[in-house]
């Protein structure tokens, strides 16, 4: 640390350690690990039941979900892929095949 | 007594400190409320480039301004969960910059910010798929046949793959820069996923990636409460207006994660977390099985000597398994993780030796 800081900067830098290294070391702990991976999947379970109950909602009025639209996204993102992955055989096809064997 | 202040205190000092800090307070003024506003962002990434191949996000760079003197071209394959611009973060404060003005013909390699249509790019696809492709084109527009591969965090895997992977790779010199290798040794970062705590789906959202958010908290509760310490540093240095520029930079950065493609993600649960499968010095990549053991080239393995993001002992193990045990060389450097891109730590030690090694290993000037 050095010395021509002032007071107030060694005393917020000194308190942040004296706090910060037990926080990381609860941070780096098996209880931390658990409560993070059991938030994490209750967390998951209330957005998907909430996901749910708002889907059947909106379903009663006739009306698309964002669960719907998601699908709808994932679905012409996999059409695009699979473009892509044709359009990039086409060209590996076309740098693989000599010029004089290529149609004319 | 304060050390700061001199013995004895004469009127014309006294008048000078306060004339200071009254200029000092001044410019604090000014700069918080612009931080606070927002405005005056630093521009970063800025090294005058020019985009030489691109397919899907992925794009190769090559920097202007330097007169390329010594061969072969170097490709900096950028890790996949941050942005590239930390190599080039400020002028003056760059490390492509630094490259590129000792004469060395640099490119980058950038992933972009992978969405929907990239969910399904796994290993395979970077190392058989976009890294042969980007690598010709190097070679074709600097009309050199070998290059130079640098390889930073994951993209240092990435990059070791390749070489190992590769008959032809043509890699001259392999450059890996905090390259997790030992996953037993990454320590919190991975502790969640490999003792199976959480399962990689549990992790990827509806776009099939994982968020850029559930990144940035790993790396935020690396050190959760340094942030305090950050900004009171800030607020003491609020007056100097490099010091806010610089801070910005890295506050921008370190807040500017890019989602990770779910089927690579899978990959590193499973392989390289769970399996540690890198330190048997073989890894399955499609229907092959590569040996780390055949990376071409001349080996350099860089490392931070205070990395809390991929600690030493994570990467130490590469010195026995990437490539020709004759070939292998280690650079260990004072700083951290982002040491290799910015800092001071990193212009005074990290680029010059990083500069220093590549043009010990490159063809001399023509």
């Amino acid at each position: 640390m050095p010395a021509n800081q002032p007071l107030w900067l060694r005393v917020v830098l000194r308190a942040e350690r004296a706090i910060g290294q037990p926080v990381e070391s609860a941070v780096r702990s098996d209880i931390y690990f658990d409560v993070i991976s059991t938030t994490t999947r209750v967390r998951r379970k209330a957005q998907g039941a909430a996901e749910g109950a708002s889907r059947r909602c909106l379903h009663l009025l006739n009306l698309p979900a964002g669960s719907d639209i998601r699908n709808v996204r994932q679905q012409l993102a996999r059409i695009e892929r699979r473009l892509n992955q044709l359009s990039d055989e086409v060209s590996d096809r076309e740098e693989s095949t000599p010029v004089s064997g290529r149609a004319r | 007594m304060n050390p700061g202040l001199p013995s004895t205190l004469n009127p014309a000092d006294l008048l000078q400190r306060v004339n200071r800090d009254v200029e000092r307070s001044i410019l604090r003024a000014r700069n918080g409320v612009r931080y606070v506003r927002g405005t005056q962002r630093p521009a970063l990434g800025t090294t005058p480039k020019d985009v030489v191949w691109k397919n899907g996000k992925a794009e190769l760079w090559r920097y202007k301004g330097g007169d390329r003197r010594y061969g072969p071209p170097v490709v900096i394959v950028h890790s996949l969960v941050s942005r590239s611009y930390i190599l080039d973060l400020r002028p003056g404060n760059s490390t492509v910059e630094y490259l590129t003005a000792a004469g060395l013909d640099v490119f980058m390699l950038d992933w972009g910010v992978p969405d929907e249509l990239d969910a399904d790019n796994d290993l395979e696809r970077y190392v058989d798929w976009y890294l042969p492709r980007a690598l010709a084109a190097a070679r074709q527009v600097s009309g050199s046949q070998e290059v130079t591969l640098a390889g930073y965090c994951l993209g240092g895997v990435l990059a070791a793959l390749y070489a190992a992977g590769h008959d032809n790779a043509y890699v001259r010199n392999l450059i890996l820069m905090a390259t997790p290798f030992d996953y037993n040794q990454m320590g919190a970062m991975v502790g969640l996923l490999r003792e199976g705590r959480l399962n990689p789906d549990e992790m990827i959202d509806e776009t099939g990636n994982v968020p850029a958010d559930a990144l940035y908290s790993g790396f935020y509760m690396l050190a959760p409460t340094t942030e305090v310490a950050q900004k009171a540093n800030l607020l003491e240095n609020l007056w100097n207006d490099e010091f806010v520029e610089g801070y910005q930079a890295m506050a921008t950065w370190s807040r500017d994660h890019v989602p990770f493609p779910g089927a690579a993600f899978r990959q590193l649960v499973e392989l390289l977390i769970r399996q540690n499968i890198l330190m048997t010095g073989s890894i399955p990549l499609g229907t092959r099985q590569v040996d780390l053991i055949n990376a071409q080239g001349h080996i350099l393995n860089a490392m931070a000597e205070r990395d809390n993001v991929v600690p030493p002992a994570a990467v130490e193990p590469i010195m026995d398994l990437v490539g020709d045990p004759a070939l292998r060389e280690e650079l260990r450097l004072p700083g951290g993780h982002v040491t290799f891109g910015t800092g001071r730590s990193a212009l005074k030690h990290t680029m010059p030796a990083l500069t220093a090694w590549i043009i010990d290993h490159s063809y001399p000037p023509s």
